[in-house]
């Protein structure tokens, strides 16, 4: 088996439980990702994956258990200090969620200064063409989204999230509205995103990536991690590995 | 050797420059910008504001002048004008006179001769037609005691009524529940008034409120991607104060320019006869009055908003 990997964790979730009212969606859950880890959280509709994204992302708190995020207690941040949690998460969804009006590289430029006005046009633009260039659509930055097809809009997302150069990324079903091919070029730039020490948590239904990609899974039923498996532990024989 | 001079480049104040570019582009740019689109759902909030502001503008100079009133009024109900005869006797005035001036009660006496009351009267609107209609002089001379407490008027009244030197018929300008009556007036109009102003008030924030919550929720894209991306809560809802700023500010320059003309425009059309009905209401007052309708168009406006983002807006 191989040796686990101890050292600060970008996420760490100890005996979070998070009920809406009588339902319990997430139930006791333990977890820690690692910086520059990339892992599928994996499960039924309901199961909880969008629940511990929202968590990381403090969206909402937990009713019970302590969320840490990059050293931050997400749990009991205040509403006020929520932001200083967020430039440290980057965050991908499956509509894509691009403004209409802007470009893709005003989109990219859009989110740097946002979250900080120190940021200069200038600057704003060279980091934004370096990230579109690092998701292969440098020459699409005069853009509109609808010009764009969808994994194209789905790269510009993903520029827009690692912009800043955030420890860590979060993805809530990036694949689901692509096809396979797709599908799977969004996946290998999680990959880089990963091999460049981003962590990358993805939420998705896609089994098929899932199983060739190698990577660790943790896998959620009924709002309970009932399945850890490192990666390159994935397939029939898996639950071998399990913990 | 000659030294070579290097230009600092004040990185500063280059730092407050793109500060300043990205506050005006996202928090006032991007606020004038939707404003002007939302400017359908914009104007019944811009509508009831304005009214609500020049109503305010009225109402709160009209709330100047009865103060002013009151204000006169008190001291009025404190001075006892005891009416002469035509024919008292010099030294029935200078007996009444010394006694009154003598009494504990009394601040002070002072004598008006029947052609400096005439002189006061054609001064009042209505009063220079009826002295003219009757060829002679009408009105007593008169001592116009200052009474120190308006309690004590009761008393000096039944003191003078009946002296030599009185008018019998109508001796003196005591009248016990005018001062009162004149309160209970303004009392109630200043209630009714506020009311009135209180109801508007709620119409006004509920509608601009309204109109700030379907802004929200037309931006609700851009809005959950500046809260992803970690933009400040302020950076987040400053446009939607700005917007609702905007708003109270347009409001507030038409109320205070309605305000101004209306009551300007009243003053310059019957000068003796507004300041008698409305006293103290100068042209600068209207301007300060007008002023701070434009201020409170902002304040409202910015407050109905934030009202809104508290309970539209989540974090």
């Amino acid at each position: 088996m191989r040796p686990l990997v101890i050292g600060n964790p970008i996420v760490r979730f100890s005996g979070v439980t998070r009920a809406y009212g009588s339902r319990v969606a997430l139930d006791d859950v333990h977890l820690e990702i690692q910086r520059g880890e990339l892992a599928f959280l994996v499960g039924p509709s309901g199961a909880g994956k969008t629940t511990i994204l929202k968590l990381i992302n403090r969206e909402i708190k937990p009713s019970r258990g302590e969320v840490m995020v990059d050293g931050i207690p997400a749990h009991q941040l205040k509403a006020s200090r929520v932001a200083e949690l967020r430039r440290r998460v980057g965050v991908v969804f499956q509509d894509y969620k691009l403004l209409p009006r802007l470009t893709a590289l005003e989109n990219v430029a859009f989110a740097l200064q946002v979250a900080d006005l120190r940021i200069s046009d200038e600057e704003a633009k060279d980091r934004s063409l370096d990230a579109l260039e690092a998701v292969g659509l440098h020459d699409r930055g005069a853009a509109l989204p609808h010009q764009l097809s969808g994994g194209q809009q789905q790269r510009v997302a993903i520029a827009r999230a690692v912009v800043a150069k955030p420890p860590l990324l979060i993805a809530d079903e990036p694949t689901g509205n692509l096809d396979q091919e797709t599908a799977w070029e969004i996946m290998d730039l999680f990959s880089d995103i990963a091999a460049w020490g981003t962590a990358v948590l993805v939420a998705t239904h896609n089994v098929e990536i899932v199983t060739r990609l190698q990577r660790r899974v943790l896998t959620l039923v009924h709002g309970r991690l009932v399945r850890d498996q490192p990666a390159g532990e994935i397939g029939r024989m898996a639950w071998l590995a399990s913990s | 050797m000659a030294g070579v001079v290097l230009k600092g480049r004040f990185p500063r104040r280059r730092l407050i420059r793109i500060v300043a570019a990205n506050l005006a582009r996202y928090l006032f740019g991007s606020a004038a910008r939707n404003w002007a689109r939302n400017l359908g759902g914009t104007t019944p909030a811009l509508g009831s504001m304005t009214l609500l502001l020049l109503m305010t503008g009225l109402v709160g100079i009209a709330g100047f002048a009865l103060y002013n009133l009151e204000q006169y009024e008190a001291g009025q109900a404190s001075l006892l004008h005891v009416y002469l005869r035509d024919d008292a006797a010099y030294q029935d005035v200078d007996s009444l006179w010394d006694r009154l001036a003598n009494d504990p009660r009394v601040a002070n006496v002072t004598f008006t001769t029947k052609s400096e009351a005439l002189a006061r009267a054609q001064q009042i609107p209505g009063l220079p037609e009826l002295a003219g209609a009757t060829g002679s002089n009408p009105f007593p001379a008169s001592l116009n005691v200052q009474v120190k407490s308006i309690d004590a008027m009761g008393a000096i009244d039944a003191m003078v009524r009946y002296d030599l030197a009185v008018d019998p018929v109508n001796p003196t300008s005591y009248d016990p529940g005018a001062y009162q009556r004149i309160q209970q007036v303004i009392f109630g109009s200043a209630v009714a008034g506020l009311i009135f102003l209180g109801l508007l008030g709620f119409v006004a924030v509920t509608v601009t409120a309204n109109s700030i919550k379907s802004a929200i929720h037309s931006r609700r894209d851009e809005i959950t991607i500046m809260q992803l991306v970690g933009a400040p809560r302020w950076m987040v809802r400053g446009p939607f104060v700005v917007e609702g700023a905007i708003t109270g500010a347009l409001a507030g320059v038409v109320a205070g320019l309605v305000t101004f003309g209306l009551t300007a425009g009243a003053i310059s059309a019957g000068s003796s006869g507004f300041m008698q009905f409305a006293p103290g209401v100068t042209v600068t007052v209207v301007a300060i009055a007008a002023a701070g309708v434009l201020l409170a168009g902002v304040l409202l406006g910015s407050g109905s908003s934030l009202i809104s983002l508290r309970r539209h807006m989540e974090s």
